[in-house]
């Protein structure tokens, strides 16, 4: 916990500020997201109790960025540990058995992979309506692949070290080997692609919110966010550059620190 | 005054004295060889001084008149193109994958002038380091030729520019036992016929001789001893040569005296393992076939062969964590099954030892952890507080004090490891290790402190040891009896003694010769 | 090899996914009376058998013919695409050969400069750019040079080629920062090798080490992110051609899902997962070269 505490870890510090900000604001603000100030329609910064301003409809902007970045960063957290948990089980179990099973379990994922998959899921939102549900399990389970093979091939890579051959002479059962010796061991890479996937979803579930297939009204998110400041950038370019600017921030930020943590761990 | 003469060297990387008070002379004709364990700067030394570390060399040094320390980087790469030529010990990963040998042999010719060759002459250059077929071979990619081949392929083009001095660090250590003996006899050959001085870095003692002059002994980046080979092998004076000599197994050291053995312990009949070929491919892999043999109470039995011999495969299989595809394995007269049929009575009669110790211990676990491991899984009979107990009697008989059992497995050196990794495999009480090249990774010092720990435990538990291994020679120093295992057949089986006088089979021959 | 049935399952897979769609382009606001909707299904061939609704599809397929378009009544899909796809395709090949050209060029500069400022400035450039969505820098650069700077036209294709500088910069960035870091990331890898000190050991020049010796290798890692690459490039375009207001292939997707115009997003799903998959066979072809040990299965 400590080693957190180090100046080199300012990507970290950044989201979790963040992340703090965004819980705390809706509380203290004068304004909740959704509510509209008549008397204030595209209001600059720091007029009155509206230190963003407002939008075009007159909705406190600072109200909308916390809203947005909440549900944002729920839907890439919720997304990310289904990518987790469908990586893991999907890739151990390909590298632990070998031979044809994990052929046939590799080609699967290798199959998705070349999907144009933001497609799939876009065809998903056309067909089952589009919920906040289906958002992250379409994401989630495109996630997964990249977590899947790196599993797989840490486990492929472990499974030939002598020390599972002298756990299983040693009387340890295949069980106990997964968890006592395999899991720990890759434990530290996953977390890294644990990281590294949050940013991806930030990225997906913005793109199809901004292109009006993710998150819905009267829920708000920062693609949406972004997707209004657009429209509406010729009168007032805060609208886009302030949720832009936010998304870029987050999205450097995870990028950053997952990457640091991905080059620790292998 | 010789070709490459050096006097009083260091060697700093990052500020800190790798090596002092380095001197060598190679002259034209001769052989020069530097001998050290892992650490102690011998190949540093070799390369540092043409630019080829990170390393910076301080003091005299001179190549056929040519000052090199200090010269800049120009006059450095002359001195390596024209004057020099190297060999490394990886041929494997030592040629560029994405270029055919002939356009590196091509390359490699023109360092020293801009004439180029054409692909006869070419040719005519891996003919003579021992290619065959060496036309075709000009047009093919690095991947397609085995590590004997790619050795001989980096030889020619280290000779081909006509270089006055050869480097060769570590030339045979990656090969295959059996090819070692080949390519050091080519050396001398190209030595003698092209007049080269040749500066050769070894960490084994054992193929110096007979090949060099000279002979350099260097620890921990100083050099302890030097002078002609045979000298200094037949008299060393310092005592870490006399230790190096000593620790160094040779077939013509006096035999051990070795415990006597009882009745038949384990056999097997007719043991036969195949691998499915690696994707959809139809078709089998015959690793092991039809291998018979058998272990007495007290005995060992050393198992030999090149790599691919198959001989880790009958290993793992006759330990039960590998695939047994038909035959049997008796334990005196039961039958074992294969893999994880085998039941934890079964398991605690044999137990393995890995050839690298570090990846034989989970890095995540503490010592006392590793080696309690087959103690819970296959002694539930065993007490708690007993438990402790064994434990630290294990470490006491591996040589390891107590203050060991809170480590981590990365904080220890390859020989102590190995010593956790014997522990571990003696707690349970079995009655049978089966040692996978459990010497080859360690310095000679170490490997030869292992293979004393192993008579030990002979002698005082009355161990029976399946030794597998490459080299007759360390086997030969605990080992009763020998199979030489070739592609998968054990083509030769007797007393160690009666093969090592009278080798049969062509495969026996080449691995006595590689001792 | 696996490309065609790769292709094919896709399409089915696209086409049933499809038709089990609850509700259809001829739920408007006003139902239609039963007589109309049965005769639009008959029309339309919607009251076969799936089955046989599948096979019609891939036999007309083969043969160029993507069906009618729901929405855009007077256009088949066929019409359609044949005017998205060269607008869609000039922006992705402009934007992965600028990515390439921009991407290696840095790394390989980075590489240079291991460790010096110049090199950490890149790469932390690089990880900027991995970060910026199209959707965030497109509207971006719309906004500051097309609105305040006047320089460059916001919407449309327009005269000459001035249209395509932002979308094909916007699309480009996130691709050139990821090559980027794959081409610094591979040449730290392989200047480490055996064979690099082999080259150094004959005396070669830094330079000819480094371009003859080190970069094809070093390239591996960026020729399997070609794929990706692609699909999101392709993905990028959606968003692209919707800000930038481009009648690409993305927008009539978009415009397609949103109103449930089932053929032209089954169309254009087809088509995009055809360029993948041969924009997947010709990196296979790449990696070969880059690496000899590839060609070999």
């Amino acid at each position: 916990m400590r080693a957190l505490l180090n100046r080199k870890h300012w990507p970290l510090w950044v989201v979790l500020i963040l992340i703090a900000l965004a819980l705390i604001l809706p509380a203290i603000l004068p304004w909740t997201y959704d509510q509209i100030d008549w008397d204030a329609v595209r209001a600059p910064a720091f007029s009155g109790s509206h230190i963003f301003g407002t939008d075009e409809i007159g909705r406190d902007r600072l109200a909308r960025l916390a809203a947005g970045t909440q549900v944002t960063l729920m839907v890439a957290i919720a997304a990310a540990l289904v990518s987790l948990i469908v990586g893991i089980a999907w890739g151990a179990t390909a590298g632990w058995m070998g031979g044809k099973v994990d052929e046939a379990m590799m080609r699967f994922v290798d199959a998705l992979y070349a999907l144009p998959f933001m497609f799939i899921v876009i065809l998903l939102m056309v067909i089952f309506g589009r919920s906040i549900l289906l958002v992250f399990i379409g994401i989630g389970l495109v996630e997964w692949l990249t977590m899947a093979r790196v599993v797989r091939g840490q486990v492929m890579a472990l499974k030939e070290r002598p020390f599972i051959l002298a756990a299983e002479a040693s009387g340890t059962s295949s069980l106990m080997i997964i968890l006592k010796h395999i899991l720990p061991n890759i434990a530290g890479v996953a977390l890294a692609y644990l990281m590294l996937t949050v940013p991806q979803v930030v990225m997906v579930e913005s793109f199809l919110s901004f292109l009006g297939l993710g998150v819905q009204e009267p829920l708000t998110s920062l693609g949406i966010l972004v997707k209004e400041g657009a429209d509406d950038m010729d009168m007032t370019p805060l609208g886009l550059l302030l949720p832009g600017g936010l998304l870029v921030l987050l999205l450097v930020c995870l990028t950053i620190e997952g990457e640091r943590l991905r080059d620790i761990y292998s | 005054m010789s070709l490459y003469e050096i006097r009083d060297m260091a060697i700093q990387i990052d500020g800190r004295q790798l090596v002092e008070g380095v001197n060598i002379s190679v002259e034209t004709g001769k052989c020069t060889a530097i001998i050290g364990e892992s650490g102690s700067g011998k190949s540093l030394s070799c390369l540092t001084p043409f630019g080829l570390t990170p390393g910076a060399a301080l003091g005299s040094i001179k190549l056929d008149g040519i000052v090199l320390t200090g010269a800049d980087a120009d006059q450095m790469r002359k001195a390596r193109s024209q004057l020099t030529g190297f060999v490394f010990q990886q041929p494997l990963t030592a040629l560029t994958p994405h270029l055919t040998i002939g356009a590196q042999l091509q390359e490699a010719a023109a360092q020293a002038g801009p004439a180029r060759l054409s692909r006869n002459e070419l040719a005519e250059k891996l003919k003579r380091v021992g290619l065959s077929r060496a036309d075709e071979r000009l047009d093919q990619f690095p991947h397609r030729l085995s590590g004997g081949e790619r050795q001989r392929v980096m030889i020619a083009a280290a000779i081909a520019h006509r270089p006055k001095l050869l480097i060769a660090d570590e030339p045979t250590s990656a090969l295959d036992a059996s090819l070692r003996g080949e390519i050091m006899a080519l050396l001398d050959e190209l030595r003698e016929e092209q007049g080269l001085a040749m500066l050769l870095v070894s960490h084994d003692l054992a193929s110096m001789e007979g090949h060099s002059d000279d002979l350099i002994v260097m620890d921990q980046g100083r050099v302890v001893e030097s002078g002609p080979t045979a000298d200094v092998i037949a008299n060393p004076q310092k005592d870490y040569t006399k230790r190096l000599i000593a620790a160094t197994p040779h077939l013509n050291e006096p035999a051990p005296d070795l415990p006597s053995v009882g009745d038949t312990l384990m056999d097997t009949e007719a043991v036969t393992v195949q691998f499915p070929r690696p994707g959809w491919r139809r078709g089998k892999i015959l690793a092991v076939s039809d291998a018979s043999l058998m272990v007495r109470e007290g005995e060992s039995l050393a198992i030999v062969g090149g790599s691919g011999s198959g001989k880790s495969t009958l290993g793992r299989a006759i330990a039960g964590i590998g695939p047994l595809t038909s035959g049997s394995i008796n334990w005196q007269g039961e039958n074992l099954p294969e893999r994880r049929a085998r039941s934890l009575a079964m398991r605690r009669l044999i137990q393995p030892v890995f050839q690298d110790p570090v990846a034989s211990l989970d890095p995540q676990w503490k010592i006392s952890d590793i080696i309690a491991e087959p103690l819970n899984n296959l002694r539930p009979d065993i007490l708690r507080n007993e438990r402790e107990e064994m434990i630290k009697k294990a470490l006491d008989d591996v040589g390891l004090g107590i203050e060991y059992l809170t480590r981590a497995p990365t904080s220890l050196s390859g020989g102590q490891a190995q010593r956790v990794a014997i522990a571990r495999a003696i707690i349970a009480g079995p009655k049978l290790l089966v040692l996978d090249e459990a010497t080859s990774a360690l310095d000679p010092l170490v490997g030869s402190s292992i293979l004393e720990l192993l008579a030990q435990l002979q002698r005082d538990q009355g161990l029976s040891i399946i030794f597998i291994t490459h080299d007759i020679a360390s086997a030969r120093r605990i080992c009763h009896r020998i199979a030489v295992l070739d592609d998968g057949e054990i083509v030769e089986m007797d007393d160690m003694a009666a093969v090592i006088s009278n080798p049969q089979a062509e495969t026996t021959k080449k691995l006595i010769a590689a001792s | 090899m696996t490309a065609i049935p790769t292709l094919l399952a896709i399409i089915l897979v696209s086409f049933f996914l499809m038709r089990l769609a609850p509700g259809g382009p001829f739920d408007g606001e006003r139902p239609l009376p039963p007589e109309t909707q049965a005769a639009l299904q008959t029309a339309y061939g919607l009251d076969k058998p799936l089955w046989e609704q599948a096979w019609l599809y891939v036999s007309r397929l083969v043969q160029g013919d993507f069906g009618p378009s729901l929405v855009y009544r007077d256009f088949t899909v066929s019409e359609l695409v044949a005017q998205g796809l060269p607008i869609s395709l000039t922006l992705g090949g402009l934007a992965i050969l600028l990515a390439l050209l921009i991407g290696i060029s840095a790394g390989l500069f980075a590489a240079v400069r291991a460790g010096k400022v110049a090199d950490k400035t890149i790469m932390m450039l690089a990880t900027v750019a991995t970060a910026l969505p199209t959707f965030v820098t497109g509207p971006a650069l719309a906004l500051f040079f097309g609105l305040w700077l006047g320089l460059l036209p916001v919407s449309g294709t327009g005269e000459g080629f001035s249209w395509l500088i932002m979308p094909v910069v916007a699309l480009a960035l996130p691709v050139s920062g990821a090559i980027a870091k794959l081409t610094r990331a591979g040449l730290a890898t392989v200047l480490k090798q055996d064979h690099i000190r082999t080259a150094r050991a004959r005396g070669l020049s830094e330079t000819k080490i480094l371009f003859k010796h080190g970069l094809r290798p070093a390239l591996v890692p960026v020729a399997s992110y070609l794929g990706p690459a692609a699909a999101g490039l392709l993905t990028g375009a959606v968003v692209v051609e919707t800000v930038f207001g481009l009648p690409g292939l993305g927008r009539y997707f978009v415009q397609g899902a949103l109103n449930r115009d089932y053929p032209l997003v089954l169309g254009v799903v087809t088509l995009y997962a055809a360029l993948i998959i041969s924009f997947n066979l010709f990196a296979d072809l790449i990696y070969g070269w880059l690496d000899p040990r590839m060609r070999e299965g």
